[in-house]
């Protein structure tokens, strides 16, 4: 009884963990986010500030026949523009002549003549010689008022924005910091009741346990009494002849089938041992199992990013009514998963295609996009069904390189089956070989290799 | 005979004790066999069937009332003989399409009731020139020549518009075929003119008077014509299907139209002759109803058409058999209820319907298609 | 200069935010709608018939909105619409003129009705699929329609049920059709922002990914289960709403409307528009329904033969299908595309024939 109790009591505080943890995440991602928008808004309005006293003060400058950097630039802008208007003037005459095969260039000399004298006006306007006393008063006096006034107004904006910015801090920092002490004081309260819990027996350094699993389709055993054990980290092949029962196994642990006989066990991102067995399909998504499938399952109406957002579908907290109305807080979460989306493209060289649809893209590409969707949740275990079919030689290699990059950036396991021979004793750190729904060898890949049994099973035996 | 105010009780009692003698039965006893046949499916499912139509009508206390329960059921089953062969003939033909072009077919009413107008001119012409000819030779050339001009509509549409669609999802073209409905349901006004055409009775003979297992029952000898007419074209039909090139060539392009094509089967061939033929049944169901339903109009085939779905989701699409027992059982079991539930019959038949569908998704006599991942 | 370039920029910026906005479209159109009924207040002749198509097309195009989130984005066909439609009528007329219920209670009670209703359907659909599931609201459909016949007692049989006027709190008021013009133009504007919402969020993209592919999005952990249910309670509660405006702006109802031409009609509307975009519903509701009312029917061919445009719908939506599967918008913006290619290319050349070929 006290042991039900016990078991309750953890799902409920991992629950809360999950959810504590998911909160701060998002917060922690949100900040620089928002942080750096309301900067560049602050820095657009001050630049455009600037430019309007500057613009202002322009006029009594030039009375008062003071040069300084605006009125130069100010000047160098008048100028550019004449020049650009005369020189298509000139363009569109020059056009004329070659198009009624004409000789008279006069029309062209007339141009520049009618430059030069609005140029050496706009010079005379910009650089007055001889300032009248009482404009350099003027200027003077302006120049108190309108610095006084500008000075106003940046303080205004700053005092508005750094508020702004740090009711928003403040606000997310507490949130943050109350996420992380509600998460210490769990992990504590977690441990003292974990104490009394006899816990399934599951060695240090691996994530996925297969026990006796079998599964049945009428009469035929597809996988017979299957167990093995996936190590964190690693890359696990599963390799195996036509038939064999590969994929059934990775239909299994995902609940797409559900298995006759045995168990499947899961240690999920918080270290919790699962009973895969017990979970819906579409919750598996939540322990940290992703998959992949052998043909590309795109959502061909929508773009790649979305694509990829559609897999972060279980990360967002906010409900169909918030969706319906368009909280504030979905429109907060979509702007941290865009980021997230673009910054996993961005890693897989794929950001190109971001805003494209999928549809006409090459297939290699869109295997390397199934693979960047199973990131967007923060994987523990990444299921990859045969990744490298209907791929060509170049595009695998690349597939490879990509696979070790997610092992190593996103410490994520990866299990795949496979019939590419040289792709998995490539990437894999552990083989296992199963024919007709058994196991026949397990081991590295060399060890694989050098098996008498799979060879068998491959070439076939006498 | 039956007070109104209790109906919705008894319904509701009616539609739980359904539901749950299925349950048990299915539960208790055929989840048992294993590996049944499809012959041993199909007679329980019709034991089943009676079995739960007899304790319907003992709840309804129908039966204490007549005098003779065996004569009220044979009557009644002899009185629905045109629907039943209607019902039937539209289905059969709604499943050919489905085999062959994998769509649900909604203009096949509408082609039917086409082939019915046609039938309509044809014999008020017939009857103007040929006076010489009798009433029931005209009314039968009427329906040779419903049949034949729903049989080109069926082969226009296919070869014109089934065919040359960009869209091939079955989807797709179960919306062209929704789209052909509100085409044809336009244009038989602007052609034919908006007045309703009376069609007569193929026959106007007194009722034939005979006796089955010791009871005597009546039946017009519309009915026996319209009984003969269907089992001669579903007999041909059927063994067209079992024992010609034509047949096998359909089956195959059920199996899968590509591989099918791939062997060498003419499948352009194939789809359009069945068109052709789905209209053809459609066409002389539609003539052979005409006279009940009065007159010959737009809506004619509407609930024929409703029914005929029903019919085939109730027997199952991937049969021929399944939907021609449920197009028996259906009208039998509409006009049986209308001493039961007046006005509600056809209501109670859908819910009926609905019910059965939602325990076997696949129909009474289709088995379920495994889904690969 | 370059204080006034700068702002040139921002105002050019703000305007071009406000033209992309996405509820652009939609206040154009509402405030097209009221513009109309404003000629009318004000005393020009707009044909009474105008006017009332436009009404009853925002009716179909709130009716559509919701079908559209079935067929388009959850893919699941349905035929039940008309039934669904008349029963939110029904409740109006039922209600208001037996019990004198407050409007606002009515709205509520269908809103309960089509959530229950809703959640029937997505059930059935969860077991039924893909084609069969239009054949079995099609069954559903006729036993509403029978119900609609037979139960004389509330929805007066096939003479049909009239109201005289609504309830707003007490007593039966007879609300001009005017008024009533301008709140379902808002109404129409509030459930087009609604439904973009739906189908921009998280919560589109899911019944999308679950029309394209079920396994792939339980992979990715939306759940069948709740989102058909979802999809079906959410355009059966728009169905519903739908019957609830077209029964306070026509004051009468009969079972003969919600046939299944009705349903076809509606299914029409959102396929020939295009079934994932709002304008293209717009665009196809207008083509179905709102060119028959209010331009058929002024010319005396139609008049005359009123089959002809159930032909035309017919004839639009197999075209349709057969040579634009995207739906007419799709070919508009194609079509405007392809146009402003074009216009790019005249505007080069006219340069070019100016200017002379850029050097660089």
């Amino acid at each position: 009884m006290a042991s039900i109790l016990n078991k309750i009591k953890i799902s409920w505080i991992n629950g809360r963990i999950k959810s504590h943890q998911t909160k701060h995440d998002f917060n922690s991602s949100f900040l620089p986010i928002r942080t750096s928008y309301l900067e560049s808004i602050k820095a657009n309005k001050l630049k455009i500030l600037d430019l309007k006293y500057k613009n202002q003060l322009l006029p009594f400058e030039i009375k008062a026949g003071i040069k300084s950097d605006f009125v130069q630039k100010e000047f160098d802008e008048a100028k550019q523009e004449i020049e650009d208007k005369f020189s298509w003037k000139e363009r569109a005459a020059k056009q004329a002549l070659i198009r009624n095969n004409a000789q008279d260039t006069g029309e062209l000399e007339n141009l520049k003549i009618e430059k030069n004298n609005i140029l050496a006006s706009i010079k005379d306007k910009f650089y007055l010689e001889t300032p009248l006393k009482t404009d350099v008063e003027a200027y003077e006096s302006n120049k108190k008022i309108i610095n006084e006034a500008y000075h106003l107004k940046v303080q205004k904006i700053e005092e508005k924005f750094s508020s702004k910015l740090a009711a928003f801090v403040t606000k997310i920092n507490i949130s943050i910091e109350s996420h992380q002490i509600a998460l210490k004081l769990l992990k504590t309260s977690l441990s003292k009741v974990e104490v009394n819990v006899k816990k399934e027996v599951f060695d240090e350094d691996i994530v996925l346990k297969i026990d006796n699993l079998s599964m049945y389709f009428g009469g035929l055993k597809a996988v017979d009494k299957l167990s093995f054990e996936v190590k964190e980290g690693e890359v696990f092949g599963l390799i195996g002849p036509n038939g064999a029962g590969k994929t059934t196994v990775f239909n299994c642990i995902t609940r797409f089938y559900k298995p006759s006989d045995g168990d499947i066990y899961f240690k999920n991102n918080l270290n919790e041992i699962v009973h895969l067995n017990d979970i819906a399909v579409h919750n598996v998504i939540k322990e940290g199992i992703v998959r992949t499938f052998q043909n590309v399952e795109m959502i061909w109406e929508l773009n790649i990013i979305d694509n990829l957002l559609v897999a972060a579908h279980t990360m967002y907290r906010s409900g169909f009514f918030g969706h319906l109305f368009n909280s504030r807080l979905l429109r907060q979460e979509e702007i941290v998963m865009r980021k997230k989306a673009e910054k996993i493209l961005l890693d897989l060289d794929l950001l190109q295609y971001g805003y494209q649809y999928p549809l006409g893209l090459p297939y290699g590409i869109l295997k390397k996009i199934e693979l960047a969707r199973t990131l967007m949740i923060n994987p523990k275990l990444i299921i990859l069904d045969e990744p490298a079919a209907g791929l060509n030689d170049a595009e695998t290699t690349g597939l490879a390189d990509t696979i070790k990059k997610i092992q190593k950036d996103y410490q994520a396991t990866i299990f795949l089956v496979e019939h590419d021979m040289g792709l998995v004793m490539d990437i894999c750190d552990t083989v296992c070989a199963i024919s007709f729904g058994q196991k026949l060898a397990i081991g590295t890949p060399k060890e694989i290799q050098s098996s008498k049994v799979v060879q068998e099973a491959y070439l076939g035996g006498e | 005979m039956f007070d109104t105010t209790g109906f919705w009780q008894k319904t509701f009692i009616f539609v739980i004790v359904l539901v749950a003698i299925y349950a048990i039965v299915n539960l208790v006893f055929l989840r048992k066999i294993k590996n049944k046949s499809k012959i041993q499916n199909i007679m329980i499912n019709v034991l089943l069937g009676i079995g739960i139509f007899y304790l319907f009508l003992r709840i309804f206390k129908v039966i204490p009332e007549f005098f003779d329960p065996g004569f009220f059921f044979m009557q009644t089953i002899v009185n629905s003989i045109t629907q039943v062969c209607v019902l039937a003939l539209a289905t059969t033909g709604i499943v050919l399409i489905f085999k062959t072009s994998t769509t649900t077919n909604f203009s096949q009413g509408m082609v039917a009731t086409f082939g019915a107008f046609a039938a309509a001119r044809l014999i008020i012409h017939f009857a103007a020139t040929y006076t010489e000819l009798g009433n029931t030779t005209i009314v039968l050339f009427g329906v040779l020549g419903g049949g034949i001009t729903a049989f080109l509509l069926g082969v226009c549409i296919d070869v014109f518009i089934i065919r040359k669609s960009k869209v091939r999802t079955p989807i797709g073209k179960q919306m062209i075929t929704m789209g052909l409905v509100l085409v044809f349901s336009g244009a038989i006004p602007i052609i034919f003119g908006t007045l309703p055409i009376t069609i007569p009775r193929i026959s106007y003979d007194p009722n034939v008077i005979f006796t089955l297992f010791g009871k005597t029952l009546s039946i017009t000898v519309s009915a026996i014509y319209a009984l003969g007419i269907s089992i001669v074209l579903l007999g041909l039909l059927f063994s067209a299907l079992r024992f010609t090139k034509w047949g096998l060539g359909v089956r195959a392009t059920a199996s899968n139209e590509v591989v099918a094509s791939m062997m060498g089967v003419n499948t352009r061939m194939i789809t359009a002759f069945s068109w052709g033929i789905a209209g053809l049944l459609g066409g002389v169901a539609a003539v052979i109803l005409a006279p009940n339903s009065g007159n010959v109009q737009v809506a004619l085939m509407i609930p024929t058409q409703v029914n005929g779905f029903m019919a085939a989701i109730l027997g199952s699409f991937s049969s021929f058999l399944g939907p021609l027992v449920a197009s028996i059982l259906i009208p039998v079991l509409t006009s049986l209820l209308v001493f039961v539930v007046p006005l509600w019959q056809n209501a109670v038949v859908y819910i009926i319907i609905l019910v059965i569908v939602l325990v076997k998704p696949f129909g009474l006599f289709g088995n379920p298609i495994a889904k690969k991942v | 200069m370059l204080y006034k370039n700068e702002m040139y920029k921002e105002r050019k910026a703000k305007i071009q935010a406000i033209k992309n906005h996405p509820y652009f479209g939609f206040v154009i159109l509402t405030l097209l709608m009221l513009v109309v009924q404003l000629l009318r207040v004000v005393g020009v002749d707009v044909p009474i018939t105008i006017l009332r198509a436009f009404g009853l097309t925002m009716i179909y195009i709130i009716i559509a909105l919701g079908f559209s989130i079935l067929l388009g984005y959850a893919g699941l066909a349905s035929l039940g619409t008309a039934g669904f439609v008349g029963i939110g009528t029904y409740i109006v007329g039922y209600f208001t003129k037996n019990l004198e219920v407050s409007i606002f209670l009515i709205i509520l009670i269908t809103i309960v009705g089509a959530i229950v209703i809703g959640t029937i359907v997505g059930f059935i659909s969860l077991r039924i699929e893909g084609m069969y599931l239009a054949i079995i609201t099609l069954g559903l459909s006729e036993i509403l329609n029978e119900v609609f016949k037979n139960a004389v007692n509330i929805t007066n049989g096939t003479n049909g049920l009239g109201i005289n006027g609504l309830v707003l709190f007490k007593n039966i008021i007879n609300i001009d059709h005017n008024t009533i013009f301008v709140i379902l133009a808002v109404f129409m504007f509030a459930i087009m922002i609604l439904t973009l919402n739906i189908m921009k969020s998280p919560t589109g993209r899911a019944l999308l990914a679950m029309r394209n592919s079920s396994s792939a999005a339980q992979a990715m952990g939306v759940s069948i289960f709740k989102y058909r249910l979802l999809a079906f309670i959410t355009s059966s509660v728009y169905a519903f709403l739908g019957g609830v405006f077209y029964m306070s702006y026509v004051s009468f109802t009969i079972p003969t409307s919600w046939s299944l031409a009705f349903s076809l009609n509606i299914l029409a509307a959102v396929i020939v528009g295009g079934a994932q975009s709002i304008y293209g519903i717009v665009l196809g509701t207008f083509m179905i329904f709102g060119l028959n009312l209010a331009v058929f029917q002024q010319i005396p061919l139609f008049i005359e033969n009123p089959a002809i445009s159930v032909v035309f719908n017919g004839v639009l939506i197999i075209v349709v299908i057969m040579f634009y599967p995207g739906g007419l918008i799709r070919l508009v913006n194609t079509i405007s595309f392809k146009l402003k290619a074009k216009i790019r290319i005249w505007k080069q050349r006219r340069r070019e024939y100016k200017y002379g070929v850029d050097s660089e």
